[in-house]
């Protein structure tokens, strides 16, 4: 028991100093994170209605998957719906610049790509965009990591990082794991 | 130091000086890491100007997209015409049963039975199914996105409002008690299956999205009591794709998954267990 002056500064500074410390270590890891594995706060605000999702434009199912654009641009559209990503497995090509884009017609899901920098929660009524480059080939892990209901835990996909030789899109552009 | 006659206050200020001092320069660093430091180093990476990078980090720019967005020349596809709305909902609240009735007797009895109980084993009993899900069938019958030589020319020739009326008035029927001595509620392996999926195959438990209540997909029927033939029909043609009516896969990247003997044990299962 402290009960002199001295014995109560002494514990009240070596909790100071732990909790300093604490602080300080959260605020290394965030600034880690930022700069040298390149994890951003996502910027892009694009909105889209969840109810029509399946039924127009870009996040109906034929349009789903990873598709090489016409200008050479490789973006992945991807939907995260109750409890199953569609597609589950997607093919990308490594050291390239690759789009991401997600979107939901349920309830709020979010994604990250074990290994990489791709971390984004999915939100209904958005589409949430994240740009990044695989640095490494091989089949890669993708859970749902934001409680979406009782199939939460069943929910992931699979990232297939692939060399670039062996990323050959077919006549519409696109690729998939079924195809190779 | 220990001054135990002197004023506390006085002997407190050089604390509170500290800790004061202290706050401020975790929250100083803080606020040089979060809204310089960072968005410069990122910003550099992004293209974006040192200026540019402060002001969004300090939210007084817009997050505008740092690249072009990809284009989209994406031509839908759907496989349903079905979206639920607050009105369509509403709709099937305020239905007229009574309208309902009389369509259902002249046109479903003869295969739907007269309370909403299939008296073929390959019919699907109606009676308390969820209005949602009759809705969307029927929907989905009429719009040809799910396709049955008998229920196809049924649905094609009813209305929206005799759709909407007929859907409540099944869906208001009572559901039918399970006979306690035909229950089978033995199968440890596919309970399993029901109850908690199987993590290895990426296949969610059903009770997930069919179990009561259970928060899954808005259009999820409820499969307790249903006929057995009538669902090992549709698992099996979910597996082949013949059935592809499920908005995003979500019946077809399940049944895909299941062998010939799971489907056969499901289908009694839910035909006659006591569970919810
Ligand atoms: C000639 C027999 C026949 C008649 C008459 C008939 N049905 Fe059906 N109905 C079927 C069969 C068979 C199926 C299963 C079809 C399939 O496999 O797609 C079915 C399926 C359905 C389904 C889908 C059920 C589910 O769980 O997915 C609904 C809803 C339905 N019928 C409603 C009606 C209504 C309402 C009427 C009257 C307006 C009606 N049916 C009249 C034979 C009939
Ligand atoms: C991700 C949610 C989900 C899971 C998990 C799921 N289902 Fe379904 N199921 C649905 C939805 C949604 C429908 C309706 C699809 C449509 O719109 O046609 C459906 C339809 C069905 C039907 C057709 C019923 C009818 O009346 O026509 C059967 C049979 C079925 N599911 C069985 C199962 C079984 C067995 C399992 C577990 C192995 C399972 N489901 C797991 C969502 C799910
Ligand atoms: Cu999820």
């Amino acid at each position: 028991m402290a009960s002199t002056e001295r014995e109560i500064l002494r514990t009240e500074i070596g909790w100071a100093i732990v909790v300093a410390g604490v602080v300080g270590v959260i605020m290394v890891a965030i600034v880690y994170a930022g700069l040298a594995m390149h994890i951003n706060p996502p910027s892009n605000i694009e909105h889209i209605d969840p109810k029509t999702l399946h039924l127009t434009g870009e996040f109906t199912e034929p349009n789903l998957g990873t598709k090489v654009e016409a200008n050479g641009q490789v973006t992945v559209r991807m939907v995260a719906t109750q409890f199953a990503f569609v597609p589950q497995c997607l093919v990308v090509p490594e050291g390239k610049p690759v789009t991401l884009r997600f979107s939901t017609p349920d309830v709020l899901h979010g994604i990250l790509v074990t290994g990489t920098n791709v971390n984004t929660m999915i939100v209904p009524g958005y589409v949430s965009q994240v740009h990044t480059v695989f640095r490494k080939t091989g089949d890669l892990l993708m859970p749902c990591h934001e409680y979406c209901g009782l199939g939460h835990s069943q929910m992931w996909a699979t990232v297939r990082v692939v060399p670039e030789a062996e990323f050959r899109p077919g006549a519409d552009g696109k690729v998939s794991c079924d195809a190779r | 130091m220990e001054h135990a006659d002197a004023d506390p206050k006085v002997l407190d200020q050089p604390w509170r000086i500290w800790a004061t001092a202290a706050i401020a320069s975790v929250a100083a660093a803080g606020l040089l890491l979060g809204m310089i430091v960072l968005p410069v180093v990122q910003g550099r990476n992004a293209g974006i100007s040192a200026f540019d990078a402060i002001c969004r980090a300090l939210g007084i720019q817009a997050g505008s997209p740092a690249m072009p967005q990809p284009p989209s020349a994406a031509q839908a596809i759907p496989v349903t015409q079905v979206a639920w709305s607050a009105e369509l909902i509403r709709d099937l609240e305020q239905a007229d049963r009574r309208n309902g009735e009389a369509i259902a007797s002249q046109t479903c009895f003869a295969c739907h039975g007269e309370r909403g109980f299939a008296p073929d084993n390959r019919n699907p009993n109606l009676a308390g199914q969820s209005a949602l899900a009759i809705y969307k069938q029927l929907h989905d019958y009429r719009s040809d996105s799910r396709f049955n030589d008998q229920m196809t020319p049924i649905a094609k020739a009813l209305d929206d409002r005799q759709l909407i009326d007929v859907t409540a008035y099944y869906a208001y029927l009572t559901t039918g008690a399970i006979d306690p001595t035909t229950a089978q509620v033995g199968d440890e392996e596919i309970v399993r299956l029901v109850e908690r999926g199987d993590q290895s195959r990426n296949l969610p438990a059903c009770s997930s999205c069919h179990g009561r209540r259970a928060g899954g997909p808005t259009e999820t029927p409820s499969l307790v009591g249903q006929n057995e033939g009538y669902l090992i029909a549709q698992l099996q043609l979910y597996r082949s794709g013949e059935r592809k009516n499920d908005i995003y896969h979500r019946m077809r990247s399940v049944a895909r998954q299941l062998t010939d003997r799971e489907i056969a044990r499901l289908a009694r299962y839910y035909s006659t267990t006591l569970r919810q």
